[in-house]
């Protein structure tokens, strides 16, 4: 085989890759750094302009702040609520069954466009099954607004990633548990381990690679979700669930000023990237372990 | 004789490939939303286009209204806009501006055509002395109220400002005995950026209020009477609890089904609304009326402007084919053709002369409302930035001080900073 040869099979692939992803990422940067309007076209080069702006920007920073609250809060109540259900599936415990697991699993795959929707219908205050619940069981004494309300939009949309990605986290934990020796269990049973000190001490510690790639996903995936929180809220009520994938939206096609919207997608992209070197950084420990 | 029945059967195949080309000019119309009727009738309208137009095909697509602007940019910058397209009549300023629209008035026959429409809703479409668009359905912001509820309760709709906020309050109510409130007397759109703006702005000018100065290099809606509007929705909210506690959230779809299962007794509203309501409650009957006026303009109830808008089709001015897509645009906006608006119940109000002078228009009870309120309603000011002021500013600002962040007047005056500073081109 030629030394060549390597290279022009890859390159379509490669060609491919530059069109849809280099070059949109090279016009994105180019255009944060010139005053662009969809209406007026393009302007002048502002230089770093258009990043001064997005930092001077109130909303921004209410954006930047309910985008980490929503990754946190998506992120960790999806993997607690995935490490339970993968600790009941891999012990078999009560009625969970092999189907039951299939039938956890399908929150990942509904599209987050219908989830979104779904879940609109549900937290709906006058005919949502949430609040009929809720007033049936005389929690509460009327439906309350949860997408309408300021203070629990963004906890509401949060919520529906956390049932959207709990079921990625129950899978991935479920194979991590699989691969804990029974041995360590064991030994720690003969030398009289109690369960719970058990999880602590042989679980946890097993799961650390697990739940570090499952930390950074998480993270990644929600700084990036912009389908679930247009959906639901569009970033509403008065800005209340206005997340930074949202606010490029807002600032590119409601605003129409490119330059802005592509500054503030060049800083996500900047923290995303980070995230994944550190994503890849863990993968590669944790194959090398 | 193999070479003999290839050449045959090459020949054949050159023969049919000539008989199928279609020297037909194309034109690309993109019509953005509308309700099934009118998506029917428009395709029908299209169809008859083609047949009694040999040399020019109409290619009509679908698109939705809820991004038509994200459309319409990406591909004018794209360079690959249609020739015509649908469009709120408030966006001739912005696009206009942007030279994205061919000037009509420039077509040889214009002033012929200009005849067939209503001179005020003409105007709508007109921005820095081009007309932009013939205009296609028009809206007036009315006050519709639930006929069920109203008449449960013995009240007719209110015409003043204090009938209205009384009426709310005597409909807002537990319904079903268990002591908690089921029934709102107003809801509002609060879920859709730009709704609220659209709610709010009748009332606005029906107490005298303007949007922007006349020289269009002013904000005004921080005026007393625009703060007195606000502050009447913001009483309704946080005093009376009159208005849905959700409207925040709602989009037309609930609104929608709000209305239709006597949950909410009043909305502020179009002539689409009739149609949203055949669909999901067929038969249910509600009042259309004016929307109110402060206490001290009863006399002007039904002269004093509302918020006028319009649908109107344009022509890009980049087209290749100007003459034709004028052609089309004159067919499917003609009197013979608003003669549907009025005969069908399409979610629109027809907007030439012939139209709504027909005694088929006199006939619509509805209609009598629409068209009075048409004769007076003011549109948007034509400013390129409307837009992003009545989405960006107004909006937020107004449901800041619904739910109490802000007092009406200091929501306005900071609303009012913003969109000033938008005019001056400083934001």
């Amino acid at each position: 085989m030629k030394r060549s040869t390597p290279y022009l099979l890859l390159a379509p692939a490669l060609l491919f890759t530059a069109f849809v992803l280099a070059y949109p990422l090279v016009q994105n940067i180019v255009n944060s750094f010139r005053e662009i309007s969809l209406i007026k076209g393009a302007g002048s080069w502002t230089g770093f302009g258009n990043y001064a702006n997005v930092f001077r920007d109130a909303l921004f920073w209410l954006s930047f702040r309910n985008t980490v609250v929503y990754a946190i809060v998506g992120t960790v109540l999806a993997l607690l609520i995935g490490l339970g259900f993968a600790l009941l599936l891999n012990d078999r415990i009560g009625k969970i069954t092999g189907i039951a697991g299939f039938l956890y699993t399908i929150p990942w795959v509904v599209s987050p466009v219908v989830a979104g929707f779904a879940w609109k219908w549900l937290l709906n205050d006058t005919f949502g099954i949430a609040n009929h619940w809720l007033v049936s069981a005389g929690i509460v004494k009327k439906g309350f607004s949860w997408l309408g309300n300021p203070q629990t939009a963004l906890l509401c949309v949060a919520v529906a990633r956390v049932w959207q990605f709990y079921p990625f986290a129950m899978v991935m934990f479920l194979a991590g548990l699989q691969t804990i020796p029974k041995e360590q269990y064991e030994a720690a049973a003969v030398d009289g381990t109690s369960p719970l000190r058990g999880f602590y001490h042989i679980t946890l510690p097993n799961l650390r690679s697990v739940t570090s790639v499952l930390v950074l996903l998480g993270v990644i995936w929600s700084f990036n979700d912009f389908n679930m929180v247009f959906v639901m809220t569009r970033g509403g009520p008065i800005n209340a669930s206005m997340v930074l994938p949202v606010l490029v939206r807002e600032y590119s096609f409601v605003h129409f000023d490119v330059g802005k919207g592509s500054a503030l997608s060049i800083l996500v992209f900047g923290l995303l990237i980070s995230l994944s070197f550190v994503y890849l950084k863990v993968l590669s420990r944790r194959e090398s372990l | 004789m193999n070479r003999m029945r290839v050449f045959i059967f090459l020949f054949s195949l050159a023969a049919l490939s000539c008989g199928r080309k279609d020297d037909a000019i194309e034109i690309q119309f993109w019509n953005f939303g509308g309700t099934p009727n009118f998506i029917e009738w428009v395709r029908n309208r299209v169809d008859m286009f083609n047949k009694t137009h040999p040399g020019v095909r109409v290619v009509i697509s679908d698109k939705s209204w809820n991004m038509i602007r994200e459309i319409l940019y990406a591909n004018y910058s794209a360079g690959t806009a249609p020739d015509i397209m649908t469009l709120h009549a408030n966006e001739a300023a912005d696009y206009g501006e942007a030279g994205f629209f061919y000037p009509i008035n420039t077509f040889p026959d214009f002033e012929q055509v200009k005849k067939w429409y209503q001179p005020n809703l003409l105007e709508s479409t007109r921005y820095k002395g081009n007309y932009y668009g013939l205009p296609g359905s028009a809206i007036a912001f009315v006050l519709v109220c639930n006929k069920d509820l109203f008449d449960a309760e013995g009240i007719t709709p209110p015409k003043t400002w204090s009938e209205f906020r009384e009426a709310a309050r005597r409909l807002t109510k537990g319904t079903d005995g268990d002591g908690s409130i089921d029934q709102y007397g107003l809801v509002l759109l609060g879920g859709d950026k730009g709704g609220f703006a659209y709610r709010l702005a009748p009332f606005i000018l029906k107490a005298g209020g303007r949007i922007l100065s006349d020289d269009l290099k002013t904000v005004t809606f921080n005026s007393p009477r625009a703060v007195a509007a606000l502050k009447l929705f913001t009483d309704m909210y946080q005093v009376d609890h009159s208005i849905t506690p959700g409207f925040l959230a709602y989009t037309m779809s609930e609104i929608g089904d709000l209305f239709c299962s006597n949950k909410v007794a009043m909305s502020i509203e179009g002539p689409w609304f009739k149609v949203m309501v055949e669909e999901k409650s067929p038969g249910k009957e509600f009042y259309t009326v004016p929307v109110p006026v402060p206490d001290d303009m009863l006399d002007q109830y039904d002269t004093a402007p509302t918020l006028q808008d319009m649908v109107m089709y344009p022509i890009n001015a980049h087209t290749k084919h100007p003459n034709e897509a004028w052609e089309f645009v004159k067919f499917l906006r003609n009197e013979e053709a608003d003669m549907s608006w009025v005969q069908k119940n399409l979610g629109g109000i027809a907007t030439t002369v012939h139209a709504l002078n027909s005694p088929e228009a006199a006939s619509r009870k509805d209609w009598l409302v629409y068209k009075n309120e048409l004769a007076h309603a003011l549109p948007w000011p034509p400013h390129p930035s409307i837009n992003a002021i009545a989405r960006n500013v107004i909006t937020p600002y107004g449901e800041k001080a619904i739910v109490g962040e802000l007092t009406p007047s200091v929501a306005m005056e900071q609303a009012a900073r913003e969109a000033q500073a938008i005019l001056e081109g400083r934001k």
